[in-house]
């Protein structure tokens, strides 16, 4: 695996013009451009926010800032999922023709959509200080923002990890890419995004004693852990209150269990050291597919 | 300059339907699979500045070779080596990108096949240049002929200062103007100390360019030697 990180880094140039590319392909013939990449999170968090707000009953203060701080990076996890199921077949013509690290193509389909998550986060934290001016008591901002890298590169990690496998597979079996779509409609639901993590907590029908595990292996899942950390660390502790038929109900804030953050590290880290090696075992065999 | 050694390639041709789930379902009791000889103990090289014609019918492993210099497949056997940077010459804009323009294309080939964004960078002026694109290098190449696509692929492939030279029957198109600069720019080539290995059906073409000629037969080499006498050979056959 060495032998293939050194080849990789003498790449790395063209992985720089790989992600280039990409950047420049995806907006190539629209008007608006880049401004879609913010504009469709924007209007689906604005839907959201009005349906979980008045139709549910979501009273929880600044919502619409604790959507944006799951949805953005959910957004690029999905983005880059799809993106790099596809990124082999696509460039198979060329892959037939010349040599160059193969996972070049699916490392930068991730990055691509990295750099856009990262211009949404930009974006995000512009939305928040326009908060912050327009009702100068309510900063939903917090200090421990600075922790905010970490669940960044752990996202990274795991997205890489994921693509990798992918891309790897889904170049023999393209029913690989349905699976994922299907996957990820799912893990929207099983992470904390529309939702809090404490909901799950305070779940209804759930004995007491019950509540402390399940609530652990909910957050076992990588994504769901790093969707309420990036809440966590960005964002004011949140008094979550639903409003039902049978009055208010209010759930307690429960801080970020750092020893579930130390778990999600080593499966986010684990899969990204499995999805190489698995995608070098692959790589000489993507031309000679049957 | 290029040296093949005991080179040898076998492929797996699956009968089944490996391409989806269903299709190993229902097949996975009886994988029929057949194992194809694409290339059978090849040995010969190619000394600085020559150039050797690949001459042979279809199916006989000619462009699979040429795929195995260019790294494309791993050699199940034997090993060979290059004395430097090869340069396939991509056929009509294979890698290039439909909405990308020619600049950005040449950039991405030129990256493709080895160089630096700084080299391509500074050699840009001489490939447009050399292409005869002009002004339409700032549009998409979706737009272009196939002539411009041909002219610019080859110009691309061979300003990157490669070694090695893998043709697979790709300088039929383009006028009779630019065929000729393609043929003066493949002698400097040779003059530099490159090494050319050359697909071609086009016989004519072989005793122009070729040294010597390699006959494949099924995979096999069945000839080797000066060029005359193995395209003679080739006809009468």
């Amino acid at each position: 695996m060495r032998a293939e990180l050194a080849e990789l880094w003498r790449y790395r140039e063209l992985l720089w013009t790989v992600v280039l590319r990409e950047l420049r392909i995806r907006y190539k013939n629209s008007y608006l451009g880049f401004f879609w990449s913010i504009l469709n999170p924007l209007i689906t968090v604005l839907v959201m926010t009005l349906v979980f707000k008045y139709v549910m009953g979501q009273q929880v203060k600044n919502y619409s800032a604790y959507i944006l701080a799951a949805y953005l990076p959910y957004m690029f996890f999905q983005l880059a999922l799809m993106d790099s199921a596809q990124c082999i077949i696509a460039q198979i013509t060329l892959l037939k023709k010349i040599y160059f690290p193969r996972e070049i193509l699916p490392i930068g389909s991730v990055l691509a959509n990295f750099v856009h998550f990262l211009l949404a986060m930009l974006v995000f934290f512009v939305y928040l200080l326009v908060i912050w001016l327009l009702n100068p008591g309510d900063n939903p901002f917090r200090a421990t923002v600075f922790l905010l890298p970490i669940f960044v590169l752990m996202q990274l990690a795991l997205t890489l990890g994921l693509a990798l496998i992918i891309s790897a597979l889904n170049t023999f079996f393209e029913d690989v890419k349905y699976i994922v779509s299907v996957g990820l409609y799912l893990l929207f639901f099983l992470a904390p995004i529309v939702y809090f993590a404490e909901q799950v907590y305070y779940a209804g029908g759930i004995d007491d004693r019950w509540r402390g595990p399940i609530y652990t292996i909910y957050l076992l899942n990588p994504v769901a852990l790093l969707m309420t950390g990036y809440r966590k660390v960005m964002l004011d502790p949140q008094q979550v209150a639903m409003a039902g038929p049978s009055g208010t109900h209010t759930y307690e804030y429960l801080p970020l269990d750092w020893g579930l953050v130390g778990v999600a590290a080593c499966v986010c880290l684990g899969t990204l050291i499995f999805g190489y090696w698995i995608f070098n075992r692959k790589k000489w065999e993507f031309v000679e597919r049957p | 300059m290029i040296e093949i050694t005991n080179l040898s390639k076998k492929f797996l041709l699956a009968h089944m339907n490996y391409s989806s789930l269903k299709g190993i379902m229902l097949w996975w009791r009886r994988p029929h699979r057949e194992v194809v000889d694409a290339l059978k103990n090849i040995n010969f090289s190619v000394a600085a500045g020559e150039c050797v014609g690949v001459i042979g019918k279809n199916g006989a492993g000619k462009s699979t070779l040429l795929s195995i210099l260019a790294r494309v497949y791993k050699p199940t056997s034997g090993t060979f080596s290059l004395g430097g940077r090869v340069a396939p010459l991509l056929e009509l804009g294979a890698g290039f990108h439909p909405d990308l323009t020619g600049y950005e294309n040449v950039f991405f080939n030129g990256v493709v096949l080895g160089l630096s964004r700084k080299e391509i960078a500074e050699r840009m002026p001489e490939i447009v240049a050399f292409s005869e694109i002009g002004d339409y290098i700032d549009a998409p190449v979706r737009t272009y002929s196939s002539g411009m696509l041909l002219r610019l692929g080859f110009s691309v492939a061979t300003h990157v200062d490669a070694k090695v030279l893998l043709v697979d029957e790709a300088l039929a198109v383009g006028d009779l103007d630019f065929q000729r600069k393609c043929l003066a720019r493949i002698a400097k080539f040779r003059e530099d100390g490159g090494a050319i290995l050359f697909v071609s059906h086009d016989m004519s073409a072989v005793r122009k360019t070729a040294d010597r000629a390699v006959w494949m037969k099924s995979g096999a080499m069945h000839m080797f030697g000066e060029t005359e006498t193995v395209v003679s050979a080739y006809e009468r056959a």
